[in-house]
């Protein structure tokens, strides 16, 4: 026990120093991500302290905003998941039978198709750049949490006093929005956090995979892209925004691992 | 008297009798082997239907072609052909063949081969990719007799006799065309060259082996016939371990070495040969179409903005020569452009009204100075693309860069005219290369520039019925127009870097830069 | 996965059948989606051609009826299914030859990659998720349960470049390990896929032990005599299996994603690369023929691992 709840800090702790991190770069570097402060891959020095890049720019500079554009874009996808998925399970749930049975066969259908598969063909139609990614992983993601929220919100359905209160003539809407969202919500918010690190490794990936557009601006994914070349003389170039990945992804799921545990009661 | 002796006599009786007597050249040759190394997987390997610059690599020793192109001075001197003519419309070119040659199969090569390879390059089921095209007008070949060919065009094409010379339009054997058809030729390919085809097991390995009858070599040869048994083609796709590959003498030679790599290589004492690669440098067009680019001084404060050295330096080390003008490899005479001048640069902008910001970016009456610069992403575009985004930026611009992942959205992107800069460039033996990019009604003319007296030209260059002298005088004036006007930004002249290991040795290359001769390869101690 | 005896054939055909029926309904649902998430961008893919100067303009408008780009949406559908249904995915619009071809050349390298890391994948996730569950206090459980947890949340492509490395340096001391990093060696992708997808196997086994070595049936198991080693352990293990095939079946959505990135990450040629070049090229066919493939090959492992889940766990056969 005493050793998950340090892996727990552990993570809550990266994850706070992330998102702190990339909200203040401006105050945590002087300088900016697309010029030159001197040749390319050179080692650390006073003001540059972690060197420079495969173009000569400062790297921890690249690396606080590169977590800006990745944090962001992926929150951005997970909530457009969350949004959009947790609205289709609810209108399954409370929209009646035949609802019910479309919302069902949508989703089982993308889910013939990978989430990861299903962002890249979207991608494909879309055109790559950062913004589809976004709209595309957001969008890959939904069919799954939509499924896994009608699950949830089936199971506070079958409470009685919501079907009381449905007796007692209250609207499917105000059923949904007072009772059933509220119940789910011990389920919701762990599988939320599941999906925000499924949008984040979604979101490095396909940016990993070249699709982000501008190389300019950095992101974790297209910084170690663009590192590759060097994988070999350089290897910090791709392991550094590795590594914040990985430990990111590791982090928000020993979260919502957290979440999910039930609390013990006292009894217990 | 030792065996290596003993195997040097033998060698020596066989090179006289090779001519009459081919059976005894077999034990000769020492199993000597080399292994290539290509850097990317081609899916097809037909050279009459597939496209992949790759495939020219092993295939340009398994074809001859009608004419070759000296590696040196790209003049054309016979090879299959052992003359031709061109008529004075220049519609029609009669070729007189060789009577001496024959396919690996044992084939016979003559006329109607010619006519053979042709007719499957042109039929339209066969989607040929790349050969089509090369051919240009083409209308028909005639057979006149068993050693006499004509080709007749549509239009006068004067680049016909530079695709003829590649191996795209290498001659293969009818037979093996028509027993293996267009699916699975490509793994029976059968030709006239120094080496015959052995197998080629795709994403694995591409095997030659030497061709002991070959006795109809073109004088660019040095040798009558291949100095090593087998040559193995491997693929080594990931750019980062290609250098290691060399370094641990798991292949032998492997070209396109990431820059940074080669100095390294360079530094253990293995040989990194840049090879010139003829044609247009990486280069960037400007958009005479597109506001600020459509005003010259801000094309000129675009110029001078940019620190060209050290953008080269910075991308690909000391391994690559900066770009002196619109095309290289070409012995045309090179053209001096303007060195980096921040200050003049500057005062450019302001003198045309562009006015500094304090918010760093200039403005003029109530515009923002904005540059939208589209990169192809391929060949080190987008490094060079940052960094002009980053020059640009600091001379007080907003700076947009677009990758485009295809020639398809590279074009796309032209169409659409959202650009101020654009990279594209061509390869080429040819000035003529030139026509396209900056004739006023250039196929690629994304510049956006007319100008009559360019479009003359470039025309009267690109004719054929001009001295050497002429010409040379003819592009060297169209250049100064395009520098003066400053409609391209020129970066870096192309080299492929060919590391090899010290055991190799005569490794030369076709007049196109891509291709080695590998008949006259040589394994050292 | 013999079915108990007692039970008659049929209890068990009825809910296979059911299944497979709704295989096929959800991989037609997922080949509709295809067609669909591809035409949203609503470009022509012929322009880029034309715009390359790859094809005339009396060549695009043949490419156009070939590919049945002049006909209406729905008719371009239905042309769509019935193509399929004929085996027919059409051609590329850049090397213009057939969609099967161009899939099926690279088919062979990305089934190696994708059956060698299956493999590596069950065999270490197995052996991670006892070694966790079954020995939670001690030390060699602890650190099973640490691996599996860096095997989910490490990026494959993370993964796959420290692979490259570490192979890089072991292949400076000894030059013969070199083969593995040329392109066509598996064994460095399937290990880092394998790897890469051992994590959520190893999880699923190793949460199963736990809640089995408290149930009264293992104590009872224990109090009969049965002993602890092996045949208790399989005592435990056995209700957990139905899950594992399950999971090991969601393996083949992971591979089959898994492969895009380690492909790239490798350089190594297959229907990843492939899927990654023609999306960037616009090469719209054979993304839908890949698509295709992958909802196909998806949905037969998905009813493939249900049933067999089926055949191991009765209870399953109710209709949910």
């Amino acid at each position: 026990m005493t050793k998950r709840r340090f892996s727990v800090a552990v993570a809550l702790a990266w994850v706070l120093v992330v998102v702190a991190a990339a909200a203040a770069a401006p105050l945590l570097t002087s300088h900016g991500v697309v010029q030159p402060v001197g040749h390319p891959l050179a080692s650390a020095s006073s003001g540059i302290p972690l060197g420079t890049d495969e173009l000569g720019r400062d790297l921890w500079s690249r690396l606080l905003y590169g977590g800006r554009a990745s944090l962001g874009a992926s929150a951005l996808a997970a909530a457009l998941t969350v949004v959009l998925g947790g609205l289709a399970g609810l209108v399954a749930v409370v929209g009646g039978r035949w609802v019910d049975s479309t919302v069902l066969l949508v989703v089982n259908s993308a889910l013939a198709i990978p989430g990861l598969l299903l962002a890249l063909l979207l991608v494909a139609g879309l055109g790559p750049s950062l913004p589809t990614i976004v709209l595309a992983v957001g969008l890959g993601g939904a069919p799954g949490f939509a499924r896994l929220a009608r699950q949830a919100f089936l199971q506070g359905q079958t409470a009685t006093y919501i079907a009381a209160a449905a007796a007692l003539g209250a609207g499917r809407v105000r059923v949904a929005l007072a009772h059933l969202l509220p119940n789910a919500r011990p389920q919701l918010l762990p599988l939320a956090a599941t999906y925000y690190a499924w949008s984040f490794l979604g979101t490095t990936t396909l940016t990993f995979l070249g699709l982000a557009g501008d190389p300019t601006h950095p992101e974790w994914g297209s910084m170690m892209n663009a590192g590759r070349l060097h994988l070999l003389d350089a290897p910090h170039l791709v392991f550094l925004p590795g590594a914040a990945i990985a430990m990111t992804i590791l982090s928000v799921h020993a979260l919502a691992g957290a979440l999910a545990r039930p609390r013990p009661r006292p009894s217990d | 008297m030792n065996r290596s002796t003993m195997r040097l006599l033998r060698g020596a009786a066989c090179a006289v009798a090779a001519a009459v007597v081919s059976a005894c050249a077999a034990p000769t040759p020492p199993p000597t082997s080399v292994v290539y190394g290509l850097t990317l997987s081609p899916t097809g390997i037909d050279p009459h239907l597939n496209a992949s610059a790759e495939l020219g690599i092993p295939l340009t020793s398994v074809y001859d072609t009608l004419v070759v192109q000296d590696p040196l001075t790209g003049d054309f001197l016979p090879s299959l052909a052992s003359s031709w003519t061109m008529s004075d419309d220049g519609l029609s070119y009669t070729f007189h063949l060789r009577s001496d040659v024959r396919f690996h199969d044992g084939e016979p090569f003559d006329a109607e081969a010619v006519r053979a390879n042709i007719d499957y390059i042109l039929d339209p089921d066969n989607h040929s990719q790349k050969a089509v095209f090369m051919l240009g007008p083409l209308e028909r070949v005639e057979v006149i007799d068993p050693t006499t060919v004509v080709f007749h065009l549509k239009a006068p094409y004067p680049p016909l006799l530079d695709s003829l010379a590649q191996v795209y339009l290498g001659m293969a054997s009818p037979k093996a065309l028509a027993t293996w058809g267009p699916s699975d030729y490509q793994f029976h390919q059968v030709g006239t060259g120094p080496f015959r085809f052995v197998e080629f097991v795709p994403n694995d390995h591409l095997t030659l082996v030497r061709n002991p009858d070959y006795a109809w070599g073109p004088s660019i040869y040095q040798h009558a016939t291949a100095q090593v048994e087998t040559v193995t083609f491997r693929f080594y796709t990931e750019p980062a371990t290609r250098a290691l590959a060399v370094e641990n003498g798991d292949v032998d030679i492997l070209g396109e070495i990431p820059p940074h790599d080669a100095q390294r290589l360079a530094g253990e004492g293995i040989g990194v040969t840049p090879v010139t690669i003829p044609g247009q440098p990486l280069q960037f067009l400007l958009n005479t179409k597109r506001p600020p680019t459509d005003e010259l001084d801000a094309r000129r404060a675009l110029l001078l903005a940019l620190d060209r050295p050290a953008i080269v330096q910075a991308v690909f080390g000391d391994t690559s020569p900066v770009a002196q003008g619109l095309l290289s490899g070409l012995g045309l005479a090179s053209s001096s452009l303007p060195e980096h001048d921040q200050a003049e640069a500057e005062r450019l902008l302001t003198d045309s009204g562009w006015l500094m910001g304090t918010d760093g970016v200039r403005h003029r009456d109530g515009q923002t100075l904005e540059l939208t610069i589209v990169a192809p992403s391929w060949g080190n575009n987008p490094e060079v693309g940052q960094l002009l985004e980053a020059a640009w930026e600091a001379l007080g611009a907003q700076v947009e860069l677009q990758i485009a992942p295809s020639f398809g959205q590279l074009k796309e992107a032209q169409e659409k005219g959202d650009y101020n800069a654009i990279g594209i460039n061509f390869f080429g033996t040819d000035p003529d290369l030139l026509r396209p990019m900056f004739a006023s009604d250039g196929v690629y003319n994304w510049t956006g520039y007319r100008d009559l007296l360019l479009d003359d030209l470039l025309r009267r260059g690109g004719s054929s019925a001009i001295s050497p002298g002429e010409r040379q005088a003819l592009y060297g004036q169209a250049t100064q127009i395009v520098l003066n006007q400053v409609l391209v930004l020129p970066i870096r002249d192309y080299v492929n870097l060919v590391a090899s290991s010290p055991r190799i040795h005569e490794l030369r290359f076709s007049y196109t830069g891509w291709f080695p001769l590998l008949i006259d390869l040589e394994i050292g101690s | 996965m013999v079915s108990p005896a007692d039970r008659p054939r049929n209890r068990l055909l009825i809910p296979l059948l059911r299944r497979l029926l709704s295989g096929i309904g959800t991989l037609w649902a997922a080949l509709t989606l295809a067609f669909v998430a591809l035409r949203i961008g609503g470009g022509d893919p012929t322009q880029s051609l034309l715009a390359q100067g790859l094809a005339s303009p009396q060549q695009i408008a043949a490419l156009r009826s070939e590919l049945g780009l002049d006909l209406p949406l729905p008719a371009q559908y239905v042309r769509y299914l019935a193509g399929l249904v004929r085996g027919d995915l059409g051609r590329s619009l850049y090397t213009g030859r057939s969609v099967v071809v161009t899939i099926g050349e690279q088919l062979l390298p990305t089934f190696e990659l994708a059956l060698v890391a299956f493999l590596v994948s069950v065999v270490l996730g197995l052996t991670l998720g006892v070694v966790a569950g079954w020995f939670p206090k001690r030390w060699s459980g602890r650190s099973a349960d640490a691996l599996s947890a860096l095997a989910t949340g490490v990026p494959v492509a993370v993964l796959g470049l420290l692979a490259i490395i570490i192979a890089a340096a072991l292949a400076r001391a000894a030059p013969p390990l070199l083969g593995w990093l040329r392109s066509g060696g598996v064994l460095l992708p399937a290990l880092t896929l394998g790897i890469a997808a051992s994590g959520a196997l190893a999880r699923a086994i190793q949460a199963g032990l736990l809640e089995a070595s408290g149930a009264p049936y293992l104590v009872a198991a224990r109090a009969r005599g049965v002993g602890e080693g092996a045949r208790l352990l399989w005592h435990a293990l056995r209700p957990v299996l139905p899950l594992a095939v399950a999971l090991a079946a969601l393996q083949a959505a992971f591979l089959l994603s898994g492969t895009v990135v380690t492909e790239t990450v490798f350089s190594r040629p297959g229907l990843g690369r492939l899927l990654v070049t023609s999306i960037l090229e616009g090469d719209f066919p054979v993304v839908q023929g890949l698509v295709v493939l992958a909802a196909a090959v998806y949905s037969i492992t998905q009813a493939t691992a249900d049933m067999a889940a089926m055949a191991l766990d009765p209870r399953l056969r109710e209709p949910s």
